[in-house]
C-alpha cells in the first residue's frame, strides 16, 4: 500500500515504524529536516520537506497514487486541511486525520464528504486518558482492552502468589469457576511468551493475558492474585493534555490532586476543574509529595511530557509510599527497563493509540488493533468474510485454521439477526444481537464473525491478516 | 458465446495505459465505465477500493482481476486494461500487474458471476492467451481475441463445427 504520513512526531513516527516492516510503501513530511532525517536512517521510507497542508507539498510526497493519507501533525487545522485537499486535489481515497480538540468531535457534521472528507478521526490523548480510566476501574490489571463495545475484555494480570490458581493448572480456572467461561490466551514469564494449554502452571510472577466477558474480569482477576481495594485517591503528576482531560473525568468519583509545573497552565487548570485540587509545583519535588501525603495515594500518575521526568517522580512517590505507580514513558527502551521493575506500569502513548489507527491500514477487514505489552505482542479483531470457498476462515472448525505459531483465537463475537415482528404494522423489523462465543476446537466460523486473535509476537500479525483476507472469487 | 465475450463492448478494451499505481487504475477504470456505460466513476472507484481491501485480485504473472458490486446495475459488465508500465497489486506470486479485467456486477450477487470468474480465471491462466493480450496492437484484435476464446474441452467441438 502506498501511505503518505503526514508529521513526524511521536505518533508519526510509531506509525511509520510500525508499517515499515509491512509490504508497504511509505512516504513521511514534516517541515523539521533533522527529524525526517533521522527516520529515514532508521526506516526504509521516503521523506518530503516542507508544509503538509500545502498541495504543491502532498504532490511532492506521492497524494495522485497514494492509497491513505495519515493526517498525525500535532495542528488540527494541518491535519483538516490536508484532509480536503487530498480528497479534492487527488481523490486520496482513505484519510484519517488526528484531531486533539474536543471541539471537532461535538460536530461530526464537519468531517463528512462534502466538509473537510476526514473518513477516520483519532485522538491519541483521548486514547490514552481511556486507557489510564480502565487501569483505574480495575486497579489490579497492567493492561484492559475491550471488544465487542465494552462486552468483551482481555486483561493482563501480574499472578501473585496467594492467588488461588496461581501454581496450578490452567485447567483447574474451569473448577474454581465452572459458571465463567474465560480463557487465557498467553503468559510472558520472564519477558517470553508461553502459549498455554489446560496442562500450564501458572508461576507466580507470570504476566497473563486472559479473555472474558467484562463482567467476569473481576473474578478472574481473583485466581491471580488478592484483589486491591477499590481507588479512592489519586495524585496525577503534569497537567497537559492528558493529565486534564484525565483530571476532569475523575474528580467526581475520586478525590484527585494533580501537580502542574507552569504557573499559566496551574491557573487554566484550576479555574477549568471543579473539585480536583490543582497545586503548582514540581513533580519531583520531594518535598512537594511529602507535603500533599503521597504516601496516602490509591495511585501516582506521572504524566507529563518528559520520560526522565516521569520516570523519576514515580520512583519517587513508590519509595515514598505510593500503593501503585503509573508513568507515560515514549522512549519505547525506557518503558521496557523499568516495568515490573518498581514502576508498576508503564504506557507508551504512542502504542496505546496508533491501535485504532492501524486496524485502517491493516490489509483484510480488521475492525480494531490492539498493541500489547508496548508493541510486542498484538490483540486483533478480524472481521470473517465469504465462504468455505472463498475464505480460509468461514465454515471451518477453529482447529482446521491454519493459525501461524504464536497466534490463538481467544473469541468470537457473532452477530445474529433476530426477526421481530413489529405488531402494530405488520413490517419485519430486524435486530441485530451481538453475543460473545468463547470458541472450542470445535467451533465453526460463521461469515461476519468478529474472531479475537491474540498474536504473541507482532511479527506473526501480518500472516494472519492474510489468513482472514477473502479469495479471488469473493465478491 | 462465451460468458465473457457478452459483458465486453470493444469500447471498454483500453491499451497502453499510463497509469502509476493501483490508485489510477481504479480512477481509469472509473472514467471509462462512466463514459461508456453511464456508470458514476465515484461508485466504480469506492466499489473497487472496498472489494481490493478485503484480499487482493491479483491472479499472478501480471493479471489482476479486480472486481465489485454496483447498486442499480442490471447486468454484469466488464473492461479490459493493459497499462504501459505494470503497477504493484499485491499479488499472491509478488509480481505488478499488467493486464486487468474489471469486472463489475449487480449488488445481488448470484451463481453466474461465479462462473464468470471462474471463466476469466481460465482464460488468463492460459500462457498463449496472454502472449496474445500482450502483444496485439489493435482494440479490434484484443476484442476478438476475448470473444473467440474456447475453454479447452470447447476447442475439439469448435473444430468440429467448422
Amino acid at each position: 500500500m502506498k501511505i503518505i504520513i503526514l508529521g513526524a512526531g511521536q505518533v508519526g513516527s510509531s506509525v511509520a515504524e510500525n508499517l515499515v516492516s509491512e509490504a508497504n510503501d511509505i512516504t513521511v513530511v514534516d517541515t523539521d529536516i533533522p527529524r525526517l532525517q533521522a527516520m529515514q536512517d532508521r526506516l526504509d521510507l521516503r521523506t518530503v520537506v516542507g508544509n503538509a497542508a500545502s498541495p504543491h507539498v502532498l504532490a511532492q510526497a506521492g497524494a495522485d497514487d497514494a492509497d491513505l493519507l495519515i493526517a498525525v501533525t500535532a495542528s488540527d487545522q494541518t491535519n483538516l486541511c490536508a484532509c480536503r485537499i487530498a480528497k479534492t486535489l487527488y481523490n486520496l481515497p482513505t484519510r484519517i486525520a488526528r484531531l486533539r480538540s474536543m471541539d471537532y468531535a461535538e460536530h461530526p457534521e464537519l468531517l463528512d464528504d462534502s466538509n473537510f472528507a476526514v473518513d477516520f478521526s483519532i485522538c491519541p490523548e483521548q486514547e490514552v486518558t481511556d486507557y489510564i480510566k480502565r487501569l483505574i476501574a480495575f486497579p489490579e490489571a497492567l493492561q484492559v482492552i475491550e471488544f465487542a463495545g465494552g462486552r468483551l475484555s482481555l486483561v493482563a494480570v501480574r499472578a501473585v502468589g496467594g492467588g488461588p490458581l496461581v501454581g496450578r493448572q490452567i485447567k483447574a480456572l474451569r473448577e474454581h469457576l465452572p459458571d465463567i467461561d474465560a480463557r487465557i490466551v498467553a503468559i510472558y514469564r520472564n519477558d517470553t511468551a508461553i502459549m498455554p494449554d489446560g496442562d500450564t502452571v501458572i508461576e507466580p510472577g507470570d504476566e497473563v493475558f486472559c479473555l472474558a466477558a467484562s463482567e467476569h474480569v473481576r473474578a478472574v482477576t481473583a485466581e491471580l492474585r488478592r484483589l486491591d481495594k477499590p481507588m479512592r485517591r489519586i495524585m496525577i503528576a503534569g497537567g497537559g493534555n492528558i493529565g486534564y482531560r484525565l483530571a476532569a473525568s475523575l474528580e467526581d468519583r475520586y478525590e484527585v490532586k494533580l501537580i502542574e509545573h507552569a504557573r499559566p497552565r496551574a491557573e487554566f487548570l484550576a479555574s477549568n476543574l471543579h473539585s480536583a485540587l490543582v497545586l503548582q509545583g514540581d513533580t519531583t519535588d520531594e518535598m512537594l509529595l511529602e507535603a500533599e501525603n503521597v504516601d496516602d495515594m490509591d495511585l501516582y500518575l506521572a504524566l507529563t511530557n518528559d520520560d526522565e521526568n516521569n520516570i523519576m517522580s514515580s520512583l519517587m512517590a513508590k519509595r515514598m509510599g505510593a500503593h501503585r505507580v503509573v508513568a507515560l514513558i515514549n522512549r519505547r527502551a525506557y518503558a521496557d527497563l523499568v516495568q515490573a521493575g518498581r514502576i508498576d506500569i508503564a504506557i507508551s502513548p504512542a502504542q496505546v493509540s496508533i491501535g485504532s489507527l492501524l486496524a485502517h491500514v491493516r490489509r483484510g477487514d480488521v475492525a480494531a488493533v490492539h498493541s500489547l505489552r508496548r508493541g510486542a505482542a498484538e490483540a486483533l479483531e478480524l472481521v470473517a468474510h465469504g465462504d468455505r470457498k472463498t475464505s480460509k476462515v468461514v465454515g471451518r472448525r477453529v482447529d482446521e485454521i491454519r493459525l501461524p505459531e504464536g497466534a490463538m483465537i481467544g473469541a468470537i463475537v457473532r452477530r445474529s439477526q433476530r426477526e421481530v415482528l413489529a405488531r402494530m404494522s405488520d413490517v419485519t423489523v430486524h435486530e441485530t444481537e451481538e453475543r460473545v462465543v468463547m470458541p472450542h476446537h470445535d467451533t465453526v466460523i460463521e461469515p461476519d464473525d468478529h474472531v479475537i486473535v491474540f498474536c504473541a509476537d507482532r511479527r506473526v500479525v501480518a500472516r494472519v491478516e492474510r489468513l482472514f483476507q477473502v479469495g479471488f472469487g469473493f465478491f | 458465446m462465451t460468458l465473457i465475450a457478452k459483458l465486453l463492448p470493444a469500447a471498454n478494451i483500453c491499451l497502453g495505459l499510463e497509469a502509476s499505481s493501483k490508485k489510477r487504475v481504479f480512477e481509469q477504470a472509473g472514467l471509462l465505465f462512466e463514459n461508456n456505460q453511464g456508470i458514476a466513476r465515484s461508485q466504480v472507484f469506492d466499489s473497487l477500493f472496498a472489494r481490493e481491501k478485503l484480499g487482493s485480485t491479483g491472479l499472478g504473472q501480471g493479471v489482476a482481476i479486480p472486481h465489485g458490486r454496483i447498486k442499480g446495475l442490471k447486468e454484469a459488465i466488464g473492461g479490459f486494461v493493459r497499462l504501459e508500465t505494470p503497477v504493484a497489486f499485491d499479488a499472491p506470486d509478488g509480481r505488478p500487474v499488467n493486464l486487468l479485467f474489471v469486472l463489475l456486477v449487480p449488488e445481488q450477487a448470484t451463481e453466474l458471476h461465479l462462473q464468470i470468474l471462474s471463466e476469466l480465471a481460465q482464460m488468463f491462466a492460459d500462457k498463449a492467451f496472454r502472449e496474445q493480450l500482450l502483444q496485439a496492437t489493435e482494440v479490434a484484435a484484443i476484442h476478438t481475441l476475448f470473444t473467440a476464446w474456447q475453454p479447452a474441452h470447447a476447442e475439439a467441438q469448435r473444430r468440429a463445427a467448422v
